[in-house]
């Protein structure tokens, strides 16, 4: 027979925006956010070297970062079926989130393969 | 997942045999004394892909050279690691509490300890319990 019980998985938090619901399942928005910043993050490492490769110097380089973000929300609100709702509690989560984050790593690796042509490293 | 990870791997390895080509030809323009200025147009045309036509024209404005085989390089990279990162972290989950993969219906772990001759029995029986696997 199956009964009902309270497992510690499901937490009630209170939601706010768009959700209508007035609490949400916390272990899962936590699991959606984290599939957010992994996939950020490791675009701007890519979207850095890029760059690197590309020659892109000064704003140029942060357009195109700017152009990156844009193309990864893009492809985070398609991953979500465009119901947003259902995964998020808000729009700012899926299409803010991590940008300043994943900016710092983009220069980061933005430098690197301009470095890559000298032998002695220690020389640069 | 396995062959989503692979296949970002792969993009990753393109990338980095784009930039060696890349590294290789600004070894060859030091060598005829030219100036680098950017990798081949090519290589720009295809790594854009969105229509955002202002920013395409102020990135593509001073970048008209390096070969053809790098840029079809990186373009494809960056396309395979964009869907790497899309598909490998997992799947979204819901988080409404009352949709269907997120029952928490279960048998305790204890039922040994399980006694069903109570006053529970005066309550409605509910036939759409489902148990959860």
């Amino acid at each position: 027979m199956a009964v009902h019980s309270e497992s510690g998985s499901q937490e009630k938090k209170s939601g706010n925006g768009l959700n209508e619901l007035l609490t949400f399942n916390a272990e899962n928005m936590q699991n959606n956010m984290k599939i957010i910043y992994y996939s950020r993050t490791f675009l701007s490492i890519i979207g850095g070297v890029v760059a690197g490769i590309l020659g892109f110097t000064g704003l140029k380089g942060f357009v195109f970062y700017l152009l990156l973000m844009a193309v990864t929300s893009v492809g985070l609100v398609a991953k979500a079926k465009f119901s947003i709702p259902t995964y998020f509690d808000s729009w700012n989560r899926v299409l803010l989130d991590g940008f300043l984050g994943g900016l710092m790593s983009f220069v980061l690796f933005w430098t690197y393969p301009s470095l890559m042509k000298y032998d002695n490293i220690s020389e640069v | 997942m396995a062959l989503g990870f692979a296949i970002g791997v792969f993009g990753v390895l393109i990338l980095f045999h784009a930039a060696y080509s890349t590294i290789q030809y600004r070894g060859l323009l030091k060598i005829t004394e030219e100036e680098f200025s950017g990798p081949p147009f090519n290589v720009i045309i295809t790594l854009s892909s969105l229509n955002l036509l202002t920013m395409m024209r102020f990135l593509l404005s001073n970048l008209w050279f390096l070969g053809s085989q790098v840029v079809t390089e990186l373009s494809l990279g960056l396309v395979l690691c964009m869907w790497a990162a899309l598909t490998v972290p997992g799947k979204f989950l819901s988080i409404h509490p009352d949709s269907e993969e997120n029952r928490i219906v279960s048998l305790p772990a204890n039922v040994d300890f399980m006694i069903f001759n109570h006053r529970g029995k005066v309550f409605p029986v509910e036939m759409d319990l489902k148990l959860k696997q």
